[in-house]
């Protein structure tokens, strides 16, 4: 047998795959892999040993099959085992302090199965358990804790009940009275935790939510809860393999080994001058150091659903969530994994609801969205049969209730949908969908239609898209224009005025190479004294755009060429609106266009991030908010850019401060090597001579030197980077400032006075039943209901498809305040910085509360306010 | 993030012939780019089509077509940079094998562009696969480049659209289907240009321009020559920054002066 076989083997266990043969019986799996390593562990212990634990760690859902495997080697080889438990506790207490929670579950879960199989003492687990409980008591105790770091108390606890569908069978069996007693802590300490309530962070915005989400579960109740159930149940799971029954009667002989003690990590304690904001920016530090791992997002009705024990669901999610986190980058083996779990059960729709629900996750999904979107199709080919379908019936629920869902879900899945069908040749009933045509303009829905087919578009090309929704050629007055450069200083016929004349002159300057000084001469000189401003610049930056229209590198080519002359014409915030809003104009007709442009001015500064902001709040974007992406996608663009430069400084700080760390250690080493040398050579045939070898000294000397000049100048690399974060820093500052202050002017003159809401969702709600109940509400009834209502209703919630009863005002209302709160979730790290200024000088009382209560959710904020 | 099904040593399997180093050196650019090369593209693809996917894995720094040597024409590759190695590694593991216009794409990590490199190597202009290939393939302009030749031998033999040729796909040689003179829009030939007719309206002017210009290097590539060729004067600027530093913007004439000097 080659080395290379009891690794295929362990990879494969449990795997329909050549390496076992025919069998798919998981006894038969464990013989034929156990065989071969008891052979190969005499010269190979280490190495198996290393590799064992990379397995359980990377396929935490084939655990019971490694688990059994330790139990059958303990029987033979105890100081193997001995050796492995000790390896995995240095790894667990490893996890423990440095906060590696994915870690930390696995290993634990290992334990359990270890326990199983007889190899671990059931005691040295209950061990770990009464340390996490008491830690978490600790914690959420607000003498001698620290309840702002509650995530972390949460996620010891979750840990416990995790493993309790591996183990809680064996647990109950031989040890009752500990696990009784653990059961009684977990239930103790859930009674003082508080409930968490994050309205932030959920995926619909609406009444239904908010009832829910009071009586809901949270994350850790609902998993008790499902804990209970199996109890109840005699412990009795059916997604998780068990083994090790299959060689009981074997593994009862084994020497079960101890686990030492470990610590749980010492979480800060709580700050002796509390404040309102040093609570939040705390609390949100937690959050980000614990995540809750997944939100279920529920899009299926519960017929649809796979029918399943409590505990299943939350099993088969553990699984896909690790398969997903694991194999990231690995496409065969995680669509491979993905599909082939060691379930009994079919699980289309979990695995589709999984998906989604990190897709949409918030703030952020583990991984880029991107991703998501490659395993969606993935799946679609592995199971051709059945996934597409799911997906497809995914999305219509969604659709359904666009108009509830989060303002970044709805971004994050138009991005998507739009990228998944450009991979099945853009194939959909958009027959189904025709009927958003009906609806006004602002509708949510119509609006995601329209989106999707913009980025249809960018994707592919007009006639492509126009082609593919051909079951429902209305909808081509949703498809963007075709998208050509709009110039309109070209000559017509011959005839030129003023303007086509300067814009001709200019092309020619710039196909003939002239130097930017010259045509900036040329502008001071023959245009600017004899043509407004505005003419001035319209027809520079026509001129120039429309020669850089071709293509991407055609447009950077030009901006990089005479970038110069745009800003000499543009020198201030007011100039450059003007100058964004030329470009604005020229491409009208394309936004992927626009919104590159002018992400290309920021990058070069010929437009500051301020102007950007400035010009999406003019008049002509704001009124554009409720019915269409461009001015959010501008928006998005600059306030990302800025943040990707203040990450990109931080990063190359942090990795300059490690570089001066081994340059100190350089420069002492090279020290250390002068004064050995100098001591050394001190006496010579009995005189004390110094410097008997000046060459070698010297070389030494200067060796030392040379990494003195090393590290002064990495020191001096940081300074001068520190200084530029200093300045991005305050940009940033400047742009968040700017940012909701806008906000909340546009928000300040629509919003209707006196409204008694406290949050978007409420006064979202008491507008639809406003509308509802008023018939004569022209904006809202001037269409026939009757007409509305699709075909096919995949209405999964009870509540009928029917016309769009928002009014323009109200949607245009519920929209931005949907976008302030995603901005302000999104970079919520960045805006908790500068949350004093922030809220002395924008979220003040006169600020509107909608508003101000949108930027708290978004900042997931503690509400205290009355 | 997953180490148990890939070999870290192996971080790619093409060796770039024109690459000016050892393997070690070969592997230590790839593992330290932060550039893709893209595969497999469809003649058609434009730059913002790329633009648009490749954004989805980070901000893309500057994209370079892979350009037909003789008729600088999009030939069926390209290149992407980014500003971050992060984001590069997740194009190669996303973007890799989805489709881009109806095809496949290949992203693999690229060791960094040079000048020439947007030039397709095969003999006639385009890609090398592209000389050999014997299938139809509408998206890269029908039959490889020898095919075509060889059919275009036969057209001359063989009386015009009749005989040995009806049983082919009636594809008339034509360097990359929209890019020869009126290809696919007027007669009954070519899969491409006729299915992509739409598609003319946006880049319809630059094709004119590649058309008037046949004969000497197109306008498309002299703006790349030339841009390129400032790249050598000593410009203090970063090119294609994410976000230039405000402090070194900086006055023109004296920018001037130093590309004088």
């Amino acid at each position: 047998m080659s080395s290379s076989s009891w690794r295929t083997l362990l990879l494969r266990i449990g795997d329909k795959s050549p390496e076992y043969g025919p069998s798919s019986d998981f006894k038969d799996h464990i013989e034929t892999c156990f065989g071969v390593l008891r052979r190969e562990l005499e010269h190979s212990e280490t190495e198996i040993l290393e590799f064992l634990l990379t397995c359980a760690e990377q396929l935490p859902h084939k655990i019971p099959f490694y688990g059994t495997l330790i139990g059958l080697i303990n029987l033979e080889n105890e100081d193997f085992v001995k050796k492995l438990v000790d390896k995995t506790q240095s790894k667990f207490q490893d996890a423990l302090d440095t906060g590696n929670c994915n870690g930390i579950r696995i290993l634990l879960r290992l334990m359990t199965v270890m326990m199983c199989s007889k190899a671990l003492q059931p005691s040295s687990l209950v061990d770990v358990f009464e340390t996490f409980l008491s830690s978490a008591a600790t914690t959420v105790d607000e003498e001698k804790g620290n309840p702002l770091w509650q995530p972390c108390a949460d996620f010891y606890i979750a840990c416990i009940l995790s493993c309790l569908p591996w183990g809680g069978a064996e647990l109950v069996e031989q040890i009752p009275e500990d696990i009784e007693r653990v059961m009684v802590g977990i239930e103790a300490y859930l009674s003082i935790r508080k409930h968490t309530s994050d309205n932030g962070l959920s995926f619909f915005e609406n009444v239904d939510e908010i009832e829910r989400d009071l009586n809901n579960k949270d994350f850790l109740e609902d998993l008790w809860d499902r804990v209970q159930v199996l109890s109840s149940n005699g412990w009795k799971v059916e997604s998780v393999p068990r083994p090790h029954l299959s060689f009981e009667a074997q593994l009862v002989a084994g020497k079960s080994h101890e686990f030492g003690t470990i610590n749980c990590s010492n979480l800060p304690t709580m700050s002796s001058v509390p404040s309102d904001v040093s609570f939040g920016k705390e609390k949100h530090e937690a959050e980000l150091k614990y995540p809750q791992r997944i939100r279920r997002l529920n899009i299926f009705p519960s017929s649809k659903m796979e029918d399943m024990q409590p505990i299943d669901r939350f099993v088969v999610e553990e699984y896909l969530l690790d398969v997903l986190f694991y194999f990231n980058g690995s496409r065969k083996e995680c669509a491979s994994f993905m599909v082939g779990l060691p379930v009994t059960f079919r699980y289309e729709y979990l695995m589709a609801e999984t998906i989604f629900s990190q897709l949409l996750m918030l703030p952020q999904p583990p991984f880029k969205p991107v991703y998501y979107t490659l395993v969606i199709i993935d799946l679609c080919k592995a199971l051709p049969g059945a996934f597409p379908a799911v997906v497809a019936g995914a999305v219509r629920a969604l659709f359904e209730k666009i108009a509830d869902l989060d303002m970044e879900c709805r971004t994050r899945l138009i991005l998507w949908f739009s990228h998944h069908l450009s991979n099945f040749q853009f194939i959909w009933p958009w027959e189904e969908w025709a009927y958003v045509l009906d609806l006004p303009r602002w509708a949510p829905q119509r609006v995601f239609v329209q989106e999707v087919l913009e980025r249809e578009v960018r994707l592919s090309y007009w006639d492509k898209v126009k082609q593919s929704i051909e079951n429902a050629p209305g909808l081509e007055e949703l498809l963007p224009p075709k998208g050509g450069p709009n110039f309109n200083l070209g000559a017509e016929n011959g005839k030129e005025n003023n303007e086509q004349l300067l814009s001709g002159q200019l092309n020619e300057m710039v196909k003939g190479k002239a130097p930017v000084r010259e045509i900036i001469s040329w502008i001071e000189e023959s245009v600017f004294p004899n043509n407004s401003l505005e003419v001035t610049l319209r027809v520079v930056v026509q001129t120039l755009l429309n020669i850089g229209s071709k293509s991407f590198t055609h447009l950077i080519t030009v901006l990089e060429r005479y970038g110069q002359v745009i800003s000499k014409i543009c020198p201030d915030e007011d100039k450059q609106i003007m100058l964004i809003a030329e470009v604005g104009s020229f491409w009208k007709s394309n936004t992927q266009m626009t919104a590159i442009a002018i992400d290309r001015m920021m990058g070069y500064r010929l437009v500051s991030n301020l102007a950007i902001v400035r010009w999406v709040f003019s008049e002509e974007n704001v009124e554009q908010f409720h019915m269409s992406d461009r001015p959010w996608e501008v928006l998005r663009n600059a306030v990302s850019k800025t943040y990707n430069r203040i990450s990109d400084l931080r990063k190359e700080i942090l990795s300059l401060k490690r570089n001066i760390s081994s340059a100190e250690v350089a420069v002492n080493e090279a020290k250390a090597e002068v004064d050995a040398a100098a001591s050394k050579l001190a006496l010579v045939d009995g005189e004390p001579v110094i410097g008997e070898n000046p060459a070698m000294l010297n070389r030494l000397k200067s060796h030392a030197e040379k990494a003195q000049e090393e590290l002064v100048s990495i020191q001096e690399s940081v300074e001068a980077k520190e200084a530029l974060l200093g300045r991005a820093t305050d940009e940033n500052e400047a742009l968040f400032l700017l940012l909701f202050k806008s906000f909340s002017n546009v928000l300040t003159d629509r919003l209707p006075k006196g409204s008694g809401a406290r949050s978007l969702r409420e006064w979202k709600s008491a507008q639809v039943e406003d509308m509802a109940v008023d018939p004569e509400e022209p904006s809202t009834m001037e269409l026939d209901n009757e007409n509305q209502i699709p075909q096919n209703s995949q209405s999964n919630g009870g509540k009928k498809n029917v016309a769009y009863n928002v009014g323009e005002k109200e949607q245009w209302c519920i929209t931005t305040l949907s976008y302030v709160k995603a901005f302000s979730r999104q970079y919520a790290s960045e805006i908790w910085a500068h949350i004093e200024k922030l809220d002395a000088e924008v979220l003040t009382e006169d600020a509107p509360p909608l508003f101000r209560s949108a930027v708290g959710f978004g900042l997931r904020r503690p509400v205290n306010e009355a | 993030m997953a180490s148990l099904f890939k070999d870290p040593a192996k971080i790619s399997a093409y060796r770039d012939r024109r690459f000016p180093g050892n393997q070690e050196e070969f592997e230590h650019a790839l593992i330290t780019s932060t550039t893709v090369y893209v595969g497999n593209m469809s003649f058609y693809t434009t730059e913002e089509q790329i633009y648009e996917l490749f954004s989805r894995a980070g901000e893309i720094k500057k994209i370079i077509m892979g350009l037909d040597k003789n008729t600088k024409t999009p030939c069926g590759f390209s290149f992407v940079s980014y500003y971050s190695r992060e984001d590069t590694e997740d194009a190669c593991k996303y973007i890799s094998g989805t489709i881009l216009d109806d095809r496949p794409i290949r992203v693999d990590f690229d060791w960094g562009f040079q000048d020439g490199r947007q030039w397709g190597r095969g003999r006639s202009g385009g890609q090398v696969r592209d000389e050999y290939r014997t299938d139809y393939d509408p998206g890269r302009g029908g039959y490889g480049k020898l095919v075509q030749k060889e059919l275009e031998v036969q057209r001359h033999l063989v009386d015009y659209g009749t005989g040995s040729l009806g049983s082919f796909p009636p594809v008339i040689p034509s360097y990359g289907g929209r890019h020869g003179g009126g290809h696919g829009h007027g007669g009954g030939y070519g899969h491409g240009g006729s299915r992509r007719h739409g598609r003319d309206y946006p880049r319809k002017r630059y094709r004119d321009d590649d058309r008037h210009h046949t004969n000497e290097p197109s306008k498309r590539s002299s703006d790349h020559e030339s841009r390129r060729n400032s790249d050598h004067e000593s410009r203090p600027q970063e090119k294609n920054p994410r976000f230039r530093e405000s402090g070194d913007s900086d006055d023109d004439e004296e920018d001037d002066r130093k590309r004088r000097g």
